[in-house]
């Protein structure tokens, strides 16, 4: 086989849907996403089934069981609740996808921990025997930026975009994302923009946590020192908007949003904006197929103006 | 932490988690502080979303409100978390009352309030 065939080989199987005819995939809601950000639960769902993922809802979710809360009262009652939801995954036979990276670091370390201590999975199956459920240890847990990256592909996502974004964003990824390190989910989220022809501008404030567990104990830090000075800077720098993919960091960035403006009256200007539907808009989706104008602390109303004017 | 706060919704989050929280000590207890009755406790602050959670399953409802930007979203007005599926929250309650999670937090689920 010749260079040449190797490379277009190589090429072939980048820009192809590596992943759609084995796996199924089940998307984990959480609490905020279906409540708070329902324009970003229809991006991702447009996006992933436009990369050609079999890609639907995982059913019958629960809370992931917040480990900052529950992990912080009793570690086996995190372990004990959390397995619920794998155990569900595991039954429907899906790999169960979180975008939120709350909910992901509380399903990926909670399986981690069963898999490598047996007596905490026979103390969970007794637990679950209780329902009438079983936990094996077989489901597989993925963040959905692992999902685009590793299964569909950069080439892939690439060889998708029709309009590449002419954005200059501030972006916050969060802290549990950077669990296993930078070359992981951080240098997925980057790419991932970069590919859809984002210009990320970043800032000493990039890798600063949201401050959401913060909030319950020092809530004046949460706020100010950390969603009001990422916002402050996202202005200062005038960019177009500030994307996020954690729903459990936008649940306080809006939280921060209202706080600043109804409390302090300070009214920050930059949309917070889903990942996916940056996504969304350079596979050639509109904003109003998912409801991009509708139901934000912050309008959009400024960004999708720039972006059907194609500045 | 002192309540000295500026936020003023976060003072209201705390109230709340003090307004569902019911103190059953004896008379003794008062006397005898050390002999008060201990739980693990779950923090004020923490109680409200824990109630909405043994509620409904999650941190959050979806009521009216939520479904019309759901729709307006061109989603399904329920999602299809324990907000429609009732058997995954009554599995979840379930494994709560049955492995004395509930009893050791001291959630009267009748009541709506957290007894100490």
């Amino acid at each position: 086989m010749s260079i040449d065939e190797v490379q277009a080989k190589m090429t072939s199987v980048q820009t192809e849907s590596k992943p759609a005819a084995k796996e199924k995939y089940g998307y984990f809601l959480g609490c905020v996403m279906p409540a708070k950000m329902p324009w970003a639960e229809k991006a991702t769902i447009l996006v992933s089934k436009h990369l050609g993922l079999d890609f639907d809802y995982m059913k019958e979710t629960l809370c992931c069981v917040r480990p900052g809360v529950w992990k912080a009262m009793n570690p086996d009652w995190w372990l004990t609740l959390t397995s619920q939801n794998l155990a569900n995954a595991e039954k429907q036979g899906i790999i169960l996808v979180d975008s939120c990276n709350g909910c992901w670091i509380s399903h990926f370390e909670c399986l981690e921990e069963l898999k490598q201590e047996p007596e905490k999975m026979a103390m969970i199956n007794k637990n679950l025997s209780k329902i009438g459920m079983k936990l094996e240890g077989s489901v597989k847990v993925k963040h959905f930026l692992e999902v685009l990256y590793e299964d569909v592909g950069i080439e892939k996502i690439k060889a998708n975009v029709k309009r590449p974004l002419n954005l200059r964003i501030m972006r916050h990824l969060g802290c549990h994302a950077r669990k296993k390190g930078d070359e992981f989910l951080p240098r997925y989220f980057d790419e991932i923009l970069k590919a859809i022809g984002v210009e990320i501008i970043d800032t000493p404030y990039d890798k600063t946590c949201c401050g959401l567990l913060l909030y319950f104990g020092d809530p004046d830090s949460a706020i100010f020192e950390r969603v009001g000075r990422k916002m402050k800077t996202a202005m200062d720098l005038g960019v177009d908007a500030y994307a996020i993919i954690c729903s459990g960091c936008y649940d306080q960035f809006e939280r921060g949003v209202k706080v600043m403006k109804e409390e302090q009256g300070v009214t920050l200007e930059v949309p917070i904006v889903h990942f996916s539907e940056l996504l969304a808009l350079a596979f050639g989706y509109k904003p109003e197929d998912f409801g991009m104008e509708y139901c934000r602390p912050i309008p959009t109303t400024r960004l999708i103006e720039k972006f059907k004017e194609g500045k | 932490m002192s309540d000295e706060t500026k936020i003023k919704s976060w003072k209201r989050l705390l109230d709340s988690g003090k307004g569902i929280t019911e103190h059953k000590q004896g008379e003794e207890s008062k006397e005898y502080p050390w002999r008060k009755s201990f739980r693990p406790a779950a923090p004020d602050i923490a109680k409200p979303s824990l109630k909405r959670d043994f509620e409904v399953g999650l941190v959050y409802y979806v009521g009216d409100d939520v479904e019309q930007d759901r729709a307006l979203c061109g989603l399904e007005k329920k999602p299809p978390t324990a907000h429609t599926f009732k058997d995954a929250l009554d599995k979840k309650r379930a494994l709560l009352e049955g492995t004395g999670i509930m009893k050791e937090l001291g959630f009267d689920k009748k009541k709506g309030k957290f007894e100490y």
